[in-house]
């Protein structure tokens, strides 16, 4: 981790306590991460098995995100953070929220897993899915490093790999409309995919709002809500 | 790995038995040092009252001492005479009256002309007649019986004809002093078991004292001869203070009106205008020094600068005004400056910074607050000053002046020095009593000066 | 296509940073100011504007020179023998070292607060009727009750001792002798106000007040507080200027500088890592 960016307080405790919370964000990040593996591969494989574990795991990262919102609230409180250190607080704060939102879209994956209704989808249909998840789980790795890293160019391209995920799931949805009209039987299943495919595009943009709070906590501007070339020219203006 | 755990404990319990041993310890050799400590507390503590029930001794000893001695001065022995304004004794014409179209000059000269025949009489001649009356064989001895009164009332007769004539021809019930030796021999300070040879007073009068004061005719009675009086040689139970008390009080009025306004501008331009520099340093340096010269060094130099210099008239208060002027000086500066640095900064700039100017904001804003600390300061060196006799001393202030002067350029003493003379005065049995008492005035303006320095600090301080 | 998306960016960031109402002109200016204590330089020449109804706050480690420029707005550090001021330092345009300008002219202008209150030890109405009085600026005791009791007001002071104009000024609280202090600053109707940390030795309660006063002032003065609280510094001011071992390290928008610092130095000592 690049501690250059949060350390060097006068004061050690305060050291302490902004380490503690980033070493508690990257751990929320790999049980994110894992979930959204895990998930994806109970959804993939039709194994309620490890759906339900997934579903049930997702309560420890809500607790997770409890724990973090409030040492966070204790640095506000004791230490007002200023610049860089408020920055890293309020980017912490909306990382974990969104996090936590990932975690709620893998648990969504996990139940829809655990509801398999047949089994006749085609398993070729499985490999687009397959490879938008391991983009989008490739993604969140990305983001959770460029975040270790404190590295705004490292944030910007994970940041950027969201319209991929974004062109996948026109693709997913494309295809599994044609699906459902070679195949009628399919259709609750595909209708499955397709909410599947629908939140593994919303972890994608979840995974670009932590690059946008790294972004935001290394360079000190706001970059929600705008275009790629924006952040692009953000990122490189300095 | 069990045995490593116990391990563990075990290396770690004796490490906290440890450290509460260690904490005994630490907590005996506390308790230890703390008897120390308290004995030390003790120890100072009984050597500071020591000191100042010493010092309160000390104080009760020399007031004692000065009241017991000084205070049965102020009654004296006084002997009741009916004196007869007799017109045979008193001749003399009328008291001149001004007439209408009389110059003033021609008016005095009558008036001198009457004064001079008035002096010509012999009042004492009224006195020894009034002393026949109490006892009878007076006129044979009439040594020994104008021995009982002391010489210098027939003065005070005499201001009784010149100030209202028409009392000649009366016969007045009066109580004159009684000599000195009178008053030593009632009052029992002389041995009465001495041999005639020495005694001050012959058997004859000293029976007739006895007599007189068993008959209620002799009296120690309240005597404002000591306040009334100047010094005085030949009547020297008449000798008082106001000559001394006079000289004093003007060398005091020229000490405050000189010494405090130089004093205090100097010491305002020296504190908060004159730069900080080499040459203002050297003047702080010998402003102190100057206040630890000793005092007689002043004197020296006033006889050097002010009489011989300056021809100013020996011995007056004007001169002893100077010298105790410049004496108090640097006391008044250097009591100002520390007065004046003790007012914190941030009234000044306070006013500075609402836009007064440096003097604005010393006299509106610092001086005020400084007043009282000013005051005292002054107050306490002019007190200083008003004690000190080593000065005049070299100024010819010791010589006999029976007047009391009118003017700081008449001739003079001060108290202290008055007090130095009768302490050195033949008659001892007498003017122990008198130094003592001259001794009380003083303390008494003294203390009266201070408890004005101290009301003053009230005053001004509890404004705000 | 991509150019006009940069120009919208632009103006996206330049109207967050300008979000807040223009302000007016230049008041006072320093260009290239040095202050000298004997041989040692304690500022090294330092330029600033400061605009009207505009509150700028000095920020720093103690000792970096922040109150000794400070004071150079009414030359309180002519007060100071050993002090030395060189370079410009205007007011309207005008050089206040001007010969012709006289200091106690400059005072009345550009007012000051220190950070210990220090009424004088004289009544609340002297207090304020002190200034008036001294640079004349009433004729009769009318018009002096009616700027008494409006710098009263105006220091949100009036309600709490009107009924009291004749107690010592002395006597009041800590935060009232403050609010006190600046009545009586205010009273001479001074152009400019410099605060030296007004609240440093006032409680949290008194210091919100003072803040608010300070606020509310902004709209009819120039005002510039040097403060060791960083929070007061963002809560009150317009702009911040960080110094720096008698530098002026830089000086910004107070909602950039407690954000996002350009300078190294800045960022260190506004987020505790300062030595």
């Amino acid at each position: 981790m690049n501690t250059g960016l949060i350390d060097g307080h006068t004061s050690q405790a305060y050291d302490a306590e902004m380490n503690e919370i980033v070493n508690d964000v990257l751990a929320m990040g790999e049980k994110v991460t894992d979930q959204v593996e895990q998930a994806l591969r109970a959804f993939i494989q039709m194994d309620s098995e490890l759906a339900k574990q997934v579903i049930e795991a997702d309560k420890s990262i809500n607790d997770m995100e409890v724990s973090i919102d409030d040492k966070c609230v204790q640095v506000l409180v004791k230490r007002q953070p200023a610049a860089r250190d408020l920055r890293a607080v309020i980017a912490m704060i909306k990382t974990i929220k969104d996090l936590e939102r990932i975690g709620d879209q893998a648990k969504r994956i996990a139940r829809m897993a655990g509801n398999a209704s047949s089994q006749i989808m085609a398993p070729k249909a499985f490999s687009e899915f397959e490879q938008m998840g391991l983009r989008v789980n490739q993604m969140l790795q990305g983001a959770m490093s460029a975040f270790r890293q404190m590295d705004a160019d490292a944030a910007l391209q994970v940041a950027l790999l969201d319209k991929q995920i974004d062109n996948d799931y026109e693709g997913i949805l494309r295809q599994n409309m044609t699906y459902m009209l070679e195949d009628p039987r399919n259709i609750s299943r595909i209708v499955e995919m397709t909410w599947v495919g629908r939140a593994i595009e919303r972890i994608g943009d979840h995974a670009r709002n932590v690059c946008e709070h790294t972004i935001y906590f290394v360079k000190g501007r706001d970059v929600r809500h705008v275009d790629d070339e924006q952040l692009e020219a953000v990122v490189r203006n300095r | 790995m069990n045995m490593e755990a116990s391990k563990n404990q075990s290396s770690s319990l004796p490490d906290s038995t440890d450290l509460a041993k260690k904490r005994d310890l630490m907590q005996q050799r506390v308790a230890r040092s703390l008897k120390r400590r308290h004995a030390q507390e003790k120890r100072f503590k009984l050597i500071g009252m020591t000191a100042v029930g010493a010092a309160l001794l000390f104080v009760v000893l020399l007031f004692t001492t000065i009241l017991s001695k000084g205070l049965p001065a102020f009654w004296q022995a006084h002997i009741s005479l009916e004196i007869y304004f007799d017109e045979e004794i008193i001749q003399i014409d009328d008291k001149p009256v001004r007439m209408d179209g009389e110059s003033e000059a021609a008016f005095n000269d009558r008036m001198l002309a009457w004064r001079t025949q008035l002096g010509f009489i012999n009042f004492n001649r009224l006195i020894l007649e009034a002393i026949s009356k109490e006892i009878p064989e007076a006129p044979e001895f009439q040594r020994d019986a104008m021995r009982l009164v002391t010489s210098g009332e027939r003065f005070g007769l005499r201001k009784m004809v010149e100030e209202d004539p028409s009392i000649i021809g009366t016969t007045q019930r009066l109580w004159l002093l009684a000599d000195a030796n009178v008053d030593v021999w009632m009052k029992g300070n002389i041995d009465r078991d001495l041999p005639d040879s020495q005694q001050q007073l012959s058997a004859r009068t000293r029976a007739w004292v006895d007599d007189l004061e068993a008959k209620g005719v002799l009296k120690n009675r309240f005597s404002t001869a000591l306040f009334m009086n100047p010094d005085s040689r030949s009547s020297l139970a008449s000798a008082g203070l106001a000559g001394a008390f006079m000289g004093s009080l003007m060398m005091m009025l020229i000490v405050m009106f000189l010494a405090v306004p130089i004093g205090v501008a100097s010491a305002i331009y020296l504190e908060e205008f004159a730069p900080k520099n080499k040459i203002t340093d050297f003047i702080e340096v010998n402003i102190n020094n100057l206040a630890a010269v000793p005092s007689i060094v002043f004197g020296l130099l006033g006889a050097a600068v002010f009489i011989l210099w300056f021809k100013l008239p020996l011995s007056a208060p004007i001169v002893g005004g100077l010298v105790l002027t410049l004496m108090t000086l640097p006391t008044v500066i250097i009591a100002t400056r520390s007065t004046l640095k003790a007012i914190p900064p941030s009234i000044r700039s306070a006013a500075l910074g609402i836009g007064a100017s440096k003097v604005q904001s010393v006299f509106h804003h610092v001086l005020p607050l400084a007043i009282p600390g000013i005051l005292t300061g002054s107050i306490l060196g002019v007190a200083q000053a008003l004690g000190e006799a080593a000065p005049l001393l070299l100024i010819g202030m010791t010589s006999f002046v029976a007047s009391v002067p009118a003017t700081p350029f008449d001739q003079s003493t001060a108290l202290p020095v008055q007090i130095y003379l009768w302490q050195g005065n033949e008659l001892r049995n007498f003017f122990e009593a008198r130094t003592s008492a001259a001794i009380i005035v003083l303390l008494a303006l003294m203390i009266s000066l201070n408890a004005v320095a101290i009301w003053l600090r009230k005053h001004f301080e509890t404004r705000w | 296509m991509e150019q006009p998306a940069m120009g919208a960016m632009q103006m996206t960031f330049d109207e967050k940073k300008e979000s807040k109402p223009a302000s007016g002109a230049i008041k006072m200016s320093a260009r290239n100011v040095k202050v000298f204590y004997g041989d040692a330089e304690a500022i090294h020449g330092v330029n600033m504007d400061l605009y009207e109804n505009e509150v700028v706050a000095f920020i720093g480690p103690s000792g970096c020179g922040k109150s000794t420029f400070l004071r150079c707005f009414n030359r309180m550090n002519d007060t100071i023998d050993i002090a030395r001021v060189t370079g410009e330092i205007l007011l309207d345009g005008r050089d206040i070292h001007d010969k012709k300008l006289d200091v106690v002219q400059l005072r009345a202008q550009v007012g000051m607060v220190f950070q210990k209150p220090n009424p004088f030890p004289k009544s609340i109405y002297e207090n304020i009727a002190y200034g008036p009085r001294l640079h004349g600026l009433v004729d009769n005791k009318t018009d002096l009750d009616e700027i008494v009791e409006t710098s009263l007001q105006r220091a949100g002071l009036w309600k709490e001792v009107k009924d009291r104009l004749d107690a010592p000024g002395t006597g009041l609280s800590g935060g009232q002798q403050q609010r006190l202090c600046i009545a009586r600053a205010i009273a001479v109707s001074p152009e400019v106000i410099l605060m030296d940390e007004p609240c440093s030795a006032l409680d949290p309660i008194a210091t919100s007040i003072i803040e608010e006063l300070i606020d509310e002032l902004k709209g009819s003065f120039t005002i510039a507080i040097v403060t060791h609280n960083m929070q007061q510094a963002a809560r009150v001011s317009d702009k911040t200027a960080f110094f720096h071992l008698g530098d002026l390290v830089e000086i910004n928008e107070t909602r950039e500088i407690f954000t996002n610092p350009q300078d190294s130095r800045t960022e260190d000592y506004i987020t505790g890592r300062f030595g």
